[in-house]
């Protein structure tokens, strides 16, 4: 992996000290504001109106943590806004590598069509299409299911991941593919013995993509399961908000309780998946 | 490309020809085949919804009226023309594509290059370029909303302490605007970062050991190699992140709700006060359709590009 | 009792010549924010149930605000879902969703037990759309020691407001103490901004569905409002204050004053408060020579025009609102009572004694104006108050603006 990057044309800035700079602008830009969140978690609702304002918690509490785990059943948010990401990552990646290579490798003649319409999908405001949908998924009788999500979140996530593969795909030369075929694999093989590991910081990133859109969404989910046994984490962040009452510091406590597992889970895929895939296949 | 092709020929040369022509006749088959999950999870999902979105554009179906829907051909698109509030979010709403695309893609192309350098640990910079990502969009724009406060937010803070007066950015149309921008370019960067890093990523390194036995040099390499071999992910980043630009709503309107008065309210805001909160629902379809031509058209114009440069 | 259950059943099929589902298994679904004490609500609920064997009621909670409401409830009405049959419904959108046909009317109902703004508030066309679920409104809190301390009455007019406010200013000596805190982002507490000074020159905005502006009173409001920022009563950025700042700025010892509505009560008497026992509240001051008025808030319950269980949910209703249900959730659950006679009940006062302050102000609360296209006629005022306080448009300005988009909306 470094070796890659060591003689591209970026290593002018990569002396020592440039990269301590460049690691800093890189966390700053990144950390902050969940940082930030992270301090309002330990601070009590006080501390917020005192003036001029405090970076750090004057006395931490984990107190804000305590009532988000009370209030609401913050573990079962948790475990259904994963199952759901994750159910939905998988679905789309399979879906999107299936039709990008079509859309990369068999010279298709419909293709420039098909692909506008694929990416036309993502460009209707989804708050105008809510009733239908919910109609559509109680026509199928899926309200209150993961399904109800996993389906739609496929879909929203489908054109962003495709065309990501597409162009991916499009960069893989077709001599390694026909190599592997010809040593008995059949195309479907080829694709994914060759084309995808080839890829990987592609796939990785369209399956983050996925993963983390269905994260986040919130419309859908607060429309479509209004069993509390299967609410996902932005419709139960919202609940604790009162009708006025916007209690940060708890808020914020549910906020990191949700981005942790995210965070945890891009760790260990960087450190064990990606890293060891692409050590592997990009010999160039 | 061409040398690739060349490569298929050569070797099918090798083959028997019944082998090539069993390839050839089964690839519309296996074009279907690979085609149809998506084919079937589109259809199933969006093309009715989309479908009766574009039908009721042409009714005049407001439920707060208590009329039953009726049939009025362009109408709501006649309404749209002479409504000042459909051209002020529209101005908005092209004016924040303007700014915050190209920001979010200067900005995202330095995150990335920065992020491809050789660190010891990867996954910090992951992390840090996910972070911004994953921080639901909704809060995104509560905690910077906050954050740009007059007297509890961070910005002034620090600006108070390199001596600087702070000032009250939502009280002026173009401050809140700045500070929209600025959001949404934060926001998004990172997920133009992304994309940008996994094409560097597979970018095979003998490219760069070949410029360095032709003495080309680092800034004449990132022109001649990097750039170029970047611009489908590029492209796929700008794509979508257009779209979502043309679509922006929780960021605004969590910020500002649109204000001062409707100065910063977006074309998605105006398409959801419709639907949801006015159930106007015959004129926010249409406002939608008009969204979707608008998104189309930019969509269009970036496949020609890539397709022209190829 | 089986017995006469399958006759009931055999004869209501045999009357409307399809099986319907015997009476006795009658299965109702109410819809409850998650924040207005679903769990107290469910003791009136199960009260309902022992008197009414063979109806069972469960709740669905929602989001709390009622933005989040609205957003739910409008998708799955939208769609005609059969699923809920007894919708609590923020005081705001009775008429909304009566004209959509979304909830059945109740006839012959007698809103005279009511306070008399409920009746007014969920009525439309005569017909009576809602009934009230419990009562809301806004109040003027104010810190009692000092007001005490430098000899002051709670001020009847914005004047003595304004002047309570130098004096008190002049004395404190304190930078971070304001004035007095309201709502100033283009929310929806903003339209009870606008319309507490207009109401209190005695003019109303919608008379039975039709616009009744008057251009003078929303100019001397607009103007009533700035001049509190301009003469440093209230903070410069107000412009960006939502109900909830007023309520953690007065309860960090911050403001003298605050417009607000009643949760902040309880969570100024908190652990996490600077001014238990610090605070009064009263009613809301009038503009000289004016009358005191105050915005009515509340919530009310509402019977899905898709629920198959008609009667039944309106007999729910019925029991939902009544006084003894009412008398409930006071007592358990603080919230305040919609009939008059509870706020001198010795129970209601022994468990939120505070009542009886409340009870003169909730009295002198009017209605937002009732009309389908009310969200319409809020985001016009909103985001023209915000756009004042911020010192983008002047009060004049304003309220000619206002004017012009009201006309078009209430034709």
């Amino acid at each position: 992996m470094s070796q890659v990057t060591t003689s591209g044309p970026q290593s002018v800035l990569s002396g020592r000290p440039l990269r301590l700079i460049a690691a800093a602008i890189l966390l700053v830009n990144g950390m902050f504001p969940a940082l930030w969140i992270l301090f309002t978690s330990l601070k009590t609702e006080a501390e917020l109106t005192v003036k001029p304002i405090t970076w750090l918690p004057h006395a931490p509490t984990v107190a804000n943590y305590m009532q988000a785990f009370s209030d609401q059943p913050l573990h079962i948010f948790l475990f259904n806004s994963f199952m759901v990401a994750l159910l939905s990552t998988c679905t789309t990646l399979l879906v999107s590598v299936l039709a990008a290579y079509a859309l990369a490798r068999l010279n298709l003649k419909y293709r420039g069509l098909i692909l506008s319409a694929i990416i036309a999908v993502s460009t209707f405001p989804l708050v105008t299409l809510l009733v239908p949908l919910f109609e559509i998924m109680r026509a199928l009788n899926l309200l209150n299911t993961w399904i109800a999500l996993i389906l739609p979140y496929t879909v929203l996530s489908l054109p962003v991941c495709t065309l990501m593969l597409v162009s991916f795909f499009e960069g893989i030369p077709r001599d390694l593919e026909n190599a592997a075929m010809i040593d008995g694999c059949t195309r479907l093989g080829a694709l994914f013995k060759v084309v995808v590991p080839l890829c990987a910081p592609g796939v990785f990133t369209a399956g983050i993509l996925a993963f983390v859109n269905a994260w986040d969404e919130f419309l859908l989910a607060l429309s479509f399961n209004s069993n509390p046994a299967l609410r996902t984490l932005p419709v139960g962040i919202q609940l604790y908000q009162g009708e006025f009452a916007f209690p940060w510091p708890v808020i914020s406590a549910a906020l990191v309780v949700g981005i942790v597992p995210v965070a945890i889970l891009i760790v260990i895929f960087q450190e064990r998946v990606v890293s060891g895939l692409t050590a592997g296949g990009i010999k160039g | 490309m061409t040398t690739s092709t060349l490569n298929i020929t050569d070797r099918m040369e090798k083959q028997p020809p019944a082998w090539s022509r069993l390839l050839d006749l089964s690839d519309k088959a296996l074009a279907v085949l690979l085609l149809a999950p998506a084919g079937l999870l589109l259809s199933l999902i969006i093309v009715y919804p989309v479908l009766r979105l574009v039908y009721t554009s042409f009714f005049s179906l407001s439920l707060t009226s208590g009329l039953p829907a009726e049939f009025v051909g362009l109408e709501n698109y006649q309404l749209m023309i002479e409504d000042p509030v459909f051209w002020e979010t529209t101005w908005n709403t092209v004016l924040i594509t303007l700014i915050t695309v190209p920001g979010a893609l200067v900005v995202g192309m330095a995150l990335a290059l920065l992020a491809n350098l050789p660190f010891r640990r990867q996954w910090p910079v992951r992390l840090s370029l996910l972070i911004p990502w994953a921080l639901p969009l909704s809060f995104a724009g509560l905690i910077f909303a906050w954050f740009f406060h007059s007297e509890y937010g961070v910005v002034n803070d620090v600006l108070a302490r390199f001596g600087i007066e702070g000032v009250i950015w939502f009280n002026s149309p173009s401050l809140a605007f700045a500070a929209i921008c600025l959001t949404i370019i934060w926001k998004t960067s990172s997920f133009m970062a992304l994309i940008i890093l996994a094409g560097l990523q597979t970018i095979p390194r003998s490219l760069y050991e070949a410029a360095d036995v032709d003495g080309a040099g680092r800034v004449r390499q990132f022109f001649e190699i990097t750039l170029p071999l970047l611009k489908p992910a590029i492209v796929v980043a700008l794509i979508f992140r257009t779209i979502t630009a043309l679509q922006t709503f929780d960021i605004p309107f969590m910020m500002t709700g649109g204000g001062p008065g409707t100065s910063t309210a977006t074309l998605a805001m105006y398409i959801h006060q419709n639907t949801v909160s006015f159930l106007d629902l015959g004129y926010g379809s249409a406002l939608a359709v008009v969204m979707f031509a608008l998104s189309m058209c930019v969509t269009v114009i970036y496949l020609r590009i890539i397709r022209t440069k190829e | 009792m089986h017995k006469s259950v399958m006759v009931g059943a055999l004869l209501s099929a045999s009357i409307f010549g399809l099986a319907a589902p015997a009476f006795a298994d009658t299965e109702l679904k109410v819809y409850i924010s998650s924040q207005h004490q679903p769990q107290v609500w469910r003791q009136v609920l199960d009260k309902f149930e022992a008197a009414n064997p063979g109806t069972k009621v469960t709740i669905e909670t929602g989001g709390n605000t009622s933005e989040a409401q609205a957003q739910y409830l409008n998708t799955i009405m939208s769609a005609k879902d059969a699923s809920l049959d007894v919708l609590i419904l923020d005081v705001i959108r009775p008429a909304q969703f009566a004209a959509a046909g979304w909830t059945s009317p109740f006839e012959g109902k007698d809103m005279s037990v009511y306070l008399p703004a409920y009746a007014e508030a969920n009525t439309v066309d005569g017909k009576v759309v809602a009934l009230p679920a419990f009562a809301d409104s806004m109040f003027l809190y104010y810190r009692k020691d000092l007001l005490e301390k430098y000899g002051i009455q709670p001020p009847k007019t914005w004047d003595e407001l304004k002047a309570a406010v130098k004096k008190i200013n002049g004395g404190e000596n304190n930078p971070d103490l304001q004035g007095l805190s309201f709502q100033g982002k283009a929310i929806e507490g903003a339209v009870c901004t606008f319309l507490l000074p207009y109401w209190s020159q005695g003019k109303n905005l919608v008379d039975n569905g039709k616009l009744t502006f008057d251009k003078t009173a929303a100019v001397n409001s607009l103007k009533l409002w700035k001049s509190f920022v301009d003469e440093g009563v209230s903070k410069k950025n107000i412009a960006e204050v939502a109900t909830d700042d007023t309520r953690k700025e007065f309860q960090a010892g911050n403001v003298v004053f605050a417009v607000n509505w009643s949760y902040a009560w309880a969570q100024s008497q908190g652990k996490d408060s600077a001014v238990v026992g610090k605070v009064g509240v009263t009613r809301l001051p009038a503009v000289a020579g004016g009358e005191q008025a105050t915005c009515l808030g509340g919530w009310e319950w509402g019977v899905s025009a898709y629920s198959k269980n008609q009667d039944a949910a309106k007999k729910l209703v019925s029991f939902l609102s009544s006084q003894e249900a009412s008398k409930h959730m006071a007592v358990n659950g603080s919230l305040l009572p919609t009939y008059s006679p509870l706020y001198q009940d010795a129970d209601v006062l022994k468990a939120a004694p505070w009542f009886a302050d409340a009870k003169q102000v909730v009295e002198t609360a009017k209605p937002r104006p009732v009309t389908p296209r009310y969200n319409e006629v809020s985001e016009v005022i909103r985001t023209t108050v915000n756009a004042v306080l911020a010192g983008v448009t002047t009060p004049e300005d304003g309220a000619a603006q206002i004017e012009a988009r009201l006309k078009r909306i209430l034709r």
